[in-house]
């Protein structure tokens, strides 16, 4: 199941995805952490985390987007410029950010120019900036909008009944994630930070049940394993930024480290990362979604939302933090600053390194610093 | 950051050069010759502002005002809100004990003023953590607030979420730097449709409870009239500016449009402020009366659109750079109220506010429906070519205004207009309006020189063949 994973998470072209679609079923793109991908499973179609991996230049989307933007929505359209997202059948875009929410515009342009980039739908997901009153009614009334948008693009019914099987095998898949960062959480590793992360990315592209079962062997095939790979290395955690592309995880595993956990828009947070199965499904789908405002998207929760990370960070028991973001991504750039501070104050070393999104062409500076971290850390100096 | 700079309180230094700087508006020209020799870098606003006459005084005496109350906050028992320039501050003057600072303000102002701007202040937000890649219009004097060097921050509020992410974020940061309470109106991509109204109301009620909880203020029906009948007269002001902007020769100094829009975004329902409008309005009647363009020399050669915003390196080069081209100013995207009587929103109804002072709700709609179309959160939240948005008010405003070219000035910090400015030049382009994208910052010298922007703009004029 390794390699399933791995080709799922380093490729576009996913057998998975192929297969779904020689059986004349819809995939339908996505762009950020906040769209709920149960609709689309209640209308038989596979939502699609866009990624902008394999992008090795920026020459299409430099003609649209300006060049004080992060690479990561940059690579999105570039991707998308060479025909590759040629399979979609439709996009959600959202305002995960300023940059993001303007792929709608360049994208939409460029479609314009290259004949066949655009999708046959597009929809934008209007997310709200805060999670409660009046902005939560307002993200119930956006899901139920999408919902309706995607009855009448692919002329199908999303019933109640359909909408709550999602979200019970959704859940499913969230329970898996869990268990899988609970093996994470223990003293004896017995999976690297590379291959967790790299099925936990795998969720986000490949079809839900065929994922669910991949996923439920791989925990068991680690629950059987007896060598500690953390033994003798140092434990850290990964926050910031998107981060698709496990190059990143695995380069800092070269450095005489482990990930052991990560915060990067992707997998569970802890065990209440779920959505209600009782009352309202649509009402429980935002209250999932926009539950402890797990992004710096949503300004002013700050304090909350480090809360749950500190607390988590600590119940992984990890000897540093390292906080990355994307060069010109500010909401990840400040926030991992004020983070910093904090960890400071509860004696948690951490790095902080802003970087580019997809091929990693800084890869020495990138090993230099961690390298230089984890002697830090190994000295003494710096105890938890 | 310099030692010299935390000599100095910023509010009071402000305060103290404005409320100085207004006394020389009396002053004889050899006087003024003499003064300038002494304050070299305040001149470059100091001069072309003096130059206005009796608008000048009003601008130096609500300025010196401004700075003054938010010097003497905490003496005078009052509460300082840190809050943004799109954020409409009359809600503030509604009140009897809150002060607003508007850092967009003070870092514009460092950036006029000051040798080096406030690039000290910039560099001590990265230093205590804020992204470097952060707007500089808030990081300037954001900086001086979060190392203690201005008023002590009560609260955050402001409404530019949704709209600018590095707006909201640099004052979320800040909130949680100085570990004071935040709200932020969050905008929807759509201005005009029903639900996007009452979220716009429900939005703005809940920071009226916000304010009310962590002030102790109490909103006086009577005075919020009064502030809004205030606006009112401003928006009247302002429209019959723009009307007689649309002349040729077009009869409005170019300066005048910082000098608006830097008052209503600090001064909005106060009556200096309306005074200010007032003597304008009657000095460019004059002009128009006679022909006249509002331009020193007196003849115009170009008239020039700033898609964004104005250029405030080294006092205001670019203002001055114009006059001495012959270019005429037709504002910005900080020029336009977008009140429902204003000539440009003729046609467009529904995307404008309309004042209506009848009942107390009315009034808080209508401040909820003045703070979804300030300049920014009305024209750059949703798709740039979508109905009522940057594409479709540039190009009226364009036209209206019978502008020659566009120009596209701002700062790299700007998330929002960097990833659609391509798109929207490459529109202007096709609609026949040659567009300048300049690569300066508006408030950091040190990412472009002003002598590279000018040489820009220059080649820019030149090879398009405008003047």
């Amino acid at each position: 199941m390794k390699n399933v994973f791995q080709e799922a998470a380093t490729t576009l072209d996913i057998p998975s995805v192929q297969e779904w679609k020689k059986k004349d079923r819809k995939v339908v793109g996505y762009t950020c952490s906040f769209m709920p991908v149960e609709p689309f499973y209640a209308a038989g179609i596979l939502p699609l985390r866009l990624r902008g991996i394999n992008a090795t230049s920026m020459e299409i989307a430099d003609s649209y987007y300006g060049p004080f933007v992060c690479s990561f929505p940059k690579a999105l359209l570039q991707v998308a410029g060479t025909g590759k997202y040629g399979f979609l059948d439709g996009v959600v875009l959202s305002n995960g950010c300023d940059t993001l929410r303007r792929l709608d515009d360049c994208w939409r342009k460029m479609g314009q120019d290259i004949k066949g980039s655009l999708p046959p739908w597009f929809h934008y997901l209007d997310v709200p900036h805060k999670p409660d009153g009046h902005a939560f009614d307002w993200y119930v009334n956006q899901i139920k909008k999408m919902m309706a948008a995607i009855e009448k693009q692919f002329d199908v019914t999303i019933t109640q009944e359909k909408l709550y099987h999602a979200i019970k095998e959704q859940n499913r898949v969230r329970s898996l994630l869990w268990e899988l960062e609970k093996l994470r959480r223990k003293d004896e590793l017995k999976v690297t930070g590379s291959e967790a992360y790299t099925a936990i990315i795998a969720g986000t592209v490949m079809p839900r049940d065929i994922y669910a079962g991949h996923l439920s062997d791989l925990i068991e095939d680690i629950q059987n394993r007896t060598v500690d790979v953390a033994a003798n290395r140092k434990r850290l955690f990964l926050s910031g930024s998107v981060c698709d592309d496990f190059d990143l995880i695995h380069l800092i595993e070269q450095s005489n480290a482990i990930v052991a956990g990560e915060n990067l828009c992707f997998g569970v947070r802890n065990d209440e990362d779920i959505v209600s199965e009782t009352g309202d499904p649509v009402a429980a789908l935002a209250a999932k979604y926009l539950s402890g405002s797990v992004c710096p998207r949503m300004m002013g929760w700050y304090q909350a939302r480090s809360a749950r990370l500190m607390n988590r960070i600590k119940n992984i028991n990890v000897d540093g933090v390292i906080l990355q973001n994307i060069r010109f991504c500010d909401l990840h750039g400040s926030e991992n600053g004020l983070f910093e501070r904090d960890l400071e104050k509860n004696r948690l070393p951490s790095l902080r390194i802003e970087r580019e999104y997809g091929p990693l062409t800084e890869s020495g500076r990138l090993r230099m610093r961690v390298d230089a971290f984890i002697e830090q850390l190994s000295s003494g100096n710096q105890t938890r | 950051m310099r030692p010299e700079l935390k000599e100095y309180n910023l509010d009071w230094l402000f305060a103290s050069t404005f409320n100085v700087s207004k006394h020389l508006c009396n002053a004889t020209p050899k006087e003024l010759k003499s003064m300038f020799k002494y304050i070299p870098y305040v001149r470059g606003l100091l001069e072309p502002l003096l130059a206005t006459g009796k608008p000048a005084m009003t601008f130096l005496d609500f300025f010196g005002d401004y700075y003054t109350e938010i010097t003497n906050a905490k003496k005078n028992g009052k509460k300082v809100v840190m809050t943004t320039f799109c954020f409409d501050p009359s809600i503030f003057y509604a009140v009897d004990n809150v002060v607003p600072v508007t850092l967009e303000i003070g870092t514009a102002l460092t950036s006029m003023l000051w040798k080096r701007g406030s690039t000290d202040f910039m560099d001590y937000c990265t230093e205590i953590g804020f992204s470097e890649t952060g707007c500089s219009s808030q990081r300037g004097a954001m900086g001086a607030y979060l190392a203690g060097l201005g008023a002590d921050i009560d609260l955050v509020a402001l409404n530019m979420g949704g709209v600018c992410d590095t707006n909201s974020n640099a004052y979320a940061f800040a909130a949680q730097y100085l570990n004071v309470p935040y709200y932020g109106l969050d905008y929807p991509a759509n201005l005009t449709s029903e639900d996007v109204q009452e979220y716009h109301h429900k939005d703005y009620r809940a920071l009226i409870r916000f304010l009310e909880e962590n002030t102790g203020c109490k909103f006086d029906i009577d005075r919020l009239r009064e502030v809004l009948e205030e606006k009112r007269k401003q928006d009247d002001l302002m429209n019959e500016l723009e009307e007689m902007q649309r002349l040729v020769p077009n009869p409005v100094p170019g300066i005048y449009h910082i000098m608006i829009y830097a008052g209503r975004f600090i001064f909005s329902g106060k009556k200096k402020y309306t005074r200010m409008l007032g003597e304008m309005v009657e000095i460019v009647r004059k002009n128009a009366e006679e022909g006249r363009s509002g331009l020193k020399k007196g003849i115009e050669k170009n008239r020039t659109f700033l898609l964004y915003i104005d250029n405030y390196a080294l006092g205001i080069s670019m203002v001055e750079w114009f006059e001495k081209k012959g270019i005429s100013h037709m504002g910005s995207i900080l020029s336009r109220t977008f009140t429902e009587t204003a000539p440009y929103t003729t046609g467009i109804p529904g995307t404008t506010y309309r004042i209506d002072t009848t009942t107390l709700d009315t009034m808080i709609d209508t401040m909820a429906d003045i703070n979804a179309r300030m300049p920014m959160t009305r024209t750059i939240r949703g798709p740039y070519d979508a109905p009522n948005m940057w594409l479709e008010d540039s190009i009226s405003l364009a036209k209206i205004y019978n502008a020659d070219c566009c120009i596209y000035n701002g700062t790299p910090g700007c998330r929002n207009t960097w990833s659609n400015i391509k798109l929207l030049t490459r529109d202007l382009e096709a609609l026949g309006f040659p567009t300048h994208i300049a690569y300066a910052d508006s408030f950091d010298s040190r990412v472009e020189a002003w002598e590279t922007t000018e040489t820009r703009l220059d080649e820019f004029y030149k090879i398009r063949g405008l003047l």
